[in-house]
């Protein structure tokens, strides 16, 4: 019994640093231009569906994709920024919260229309093989798929703090108005988030896919993980974003093994609420 | 007379359709300290706001250079020699001072080459010792002196502050205005938005009283000191 619980609760941590990557996503877009992006856990979906469609069409591993959906997303997210967001940034907040819910509903009934509703996955990953840690078995794609999470993590950090375009995008999410008082042209610096925001999901999508399968509805799941984290880490706290990735990734296997394996968005939600009822801040948020 | 930089004709400005700004008109030659001033609420901060392109302006024209840029975007603003000290220094409060300074000349980052860091660091050392703080964790006068020192870093041709006095104890305001003196002497160009009268008509040259969104008064701040109103309603004699 404890193995069993043991042996989930490292395969949930270890899922939880792609949940941090899809929320490292998130709070880029959120953090910016505080867009409740509804679409985001979609974009993974998609993403999904992508890495399975070009495994299976050219043979080209889960692993190696996001070389070629990470390009494809941001430029999606770049679309999706100025054909819907940009538009709405002015209005009033219900209106851009249903337009991220078209856009939502609108990729699902896509993903639908193209794969159909049944659960696909790729047969194979180049990732093979586990590791043996005692008792406990753990697949080496899901290690690979972590520690590849925690990189891209890292490389983002050091973008954000190293760069020109980096430090445009946290100097326009502390105060927008002195950015652009300095030479920042805030319409740039939105859509390079939006369309970097969106391209983690590439990332996220491409790992996910050597050891998940995807269906057209797991979008709504992601998206509601993925805030779950951002609320839980607060704004503004990478390594925040990765313990609480790894925390929430946790608690959702916990959920799954010792109540219920159809509890897991429950699990999810109450955190969710809980985080919100007692720190509405975050854990390691700063303002 | 030295060239006329900026020039502001007939100017009406405010927020959605109320009007703070209205016809508003003066000018700021090379090398000059003008001083905008008036009581709280009169439209100083709106002014300085629609000369860098935060606000749009419903009327009226602004020129610098020759060159009209009413309407332009702020970044375009900024990229043109013109930098705005926003009123309470709205510093970036989650980057290190270094990071505020390098964000300073964003718009015109070849300046960096020039040394203008280890200028701005030979004006306020107080910086440099604490680079690699966050800006939040700095005391009231540091963050204005870092305010004044990201609008330097772009090598303006115009500097515009807006109340850099506001909230400090007298003796950091008069820190902060032997800066500006400093300033000064180097022939940089100010256009400074004061509450604080005396010392604002002490440094500059020429001066403009906005009350209630209109200008009512300008000369040579020898000039405004002696007048009878200003005495009255500003210097408090």
């Amino acid at each position: 019994m404890t193995d069993t619980l043991i042996q989930n609760l490292l395969n949930g941590a270890l899922t939880g640093c792609i949940y941090a990557l899809i929320a490292l996503g998130l709070s880029l877009i959120f953090g910016v231009m505080n867009v409740v992006n509804f679409a985001h856990g979609d974009l993974v979906m998609v993403s999904m569906y992508l890495t399975f469609w070009i495994g299976l069409g050219t043979g080209i591993d889960a692993a190696i994709t996001p070389l070629l959906t990470f390009p494809l997303l941001f430029l999606i997210g770049l679309l999706v920024y100025y054909a819907i967001i940009d538009r709405t940034l002015r209005q009033r907040y219900v209106t851009q919260i249903a337009v991220t819910v078209g856009l939502m509903t609108f990729l699902r009934a896509l993903a639908q229309l193209i794969w159909k509703a049944q659960p696909r996955a790729l047969p194979y990953s180049l990732i093979q093989g586990s590791i043996q840690i005692g008792s406990y078995t753990i697949l080496a794609s899901r290690l690979v798929s972590a520690a590849v999470s925690v990189l891209v993590i890292f490389g983002i950090s050091l973008f954000l703090s190293r760069t020109w375009a980096g430090r445009a995008i946290r100097a326009a999410s502390d105060d927008l108005d002195a950015a652009s008082l300095h030479g920042v042209d805030f319409r740039q610096t939105y859509a390079l988030a939006f369309g970097l925001g969106s391209a983690l999901t590439a990332i996220a999508g491409g790992l996910l896919m050597t050891f998940q399968q995807v269906d057209p509805t797991m979008g709504v799941r992601f998206g509601l993980l993925s805030w779950c984290v951002l609320a839980m880490a607060g704004l503004g706290s990478i390594p925040g974003l990765l313990i609480s990735g790894v925390i929430v990734g946790a608690a959702e296997a916990m959920g799954m093994s010792l109540w219920d394996p159809r509890a897991r968005s429950l699990v999810i939600y109450l955190l969710f609420i809980l985080v919100l009822w007692l720190r509405p801040r975050g854990l390691f948020g700063r303002k | 007379m030295l060239k006329e930089m900026l020039r502001v004709e007939n100017l009406s400005s405010g927020y959605y359709r109320v009007p703070v700004l209205e016809n508003a008109s003066f000018s700021v030659h090379e090398g000059e300290i003008v001083t905008i001033i008036g009581p709280n609420g009169a439209g100083k901060t709106t002014l300085l706001k629609t000369i860098s392109g935060l606000i749009r302006p419903s009327s009226g024209h602004i020129f610098f250079d020759g060159q009209e840029i009413s309407g332009a975007p702020p970044h375009s603003i900024s990229r043109i020699g013109i930098a705005h000290v926003p009123e309470g220094g709205r510093l970036f409060p989650n980057m290190s001072v270094m990071e505020n300074l390098l964000m300073g000349a964003y718009g015109n980052r070849e300046v960096l080459k020039t040394g203008v860091l280890d200028e701005v660091f030979e004006l306020f050392p107080r910086l440099k010792e604490r680079r690699h703080q966050l800006a939040r964790t700095l005391s009231g006068g540091e963050r204005q002196m870092l305010a004044i020192a990201r609008g330097l870093t772009s090598r303006p041709r115009l500097l515009m502050l807006d109340e850099p006095s506001l909230g400090l104890a007298p003796v950091l305001v008069d820190t902060i205005y032997e800066r500006l003196q400093m300033l000064r002497e180097r022939g940089l160009t100010i256009l400074l938005v004061e509450q604080n009268v005396p010392h604002a008509l002490r440094l500059a040259d020429r001066g403009y009283v906005l009350e209630n969104g209109r200008i009512v008064l300008e000369g040579s701040c020898t000039d405004l000191s002696g007048n009878s109103h200003i005495k009255r309603h500003y210097l408090g004699l």
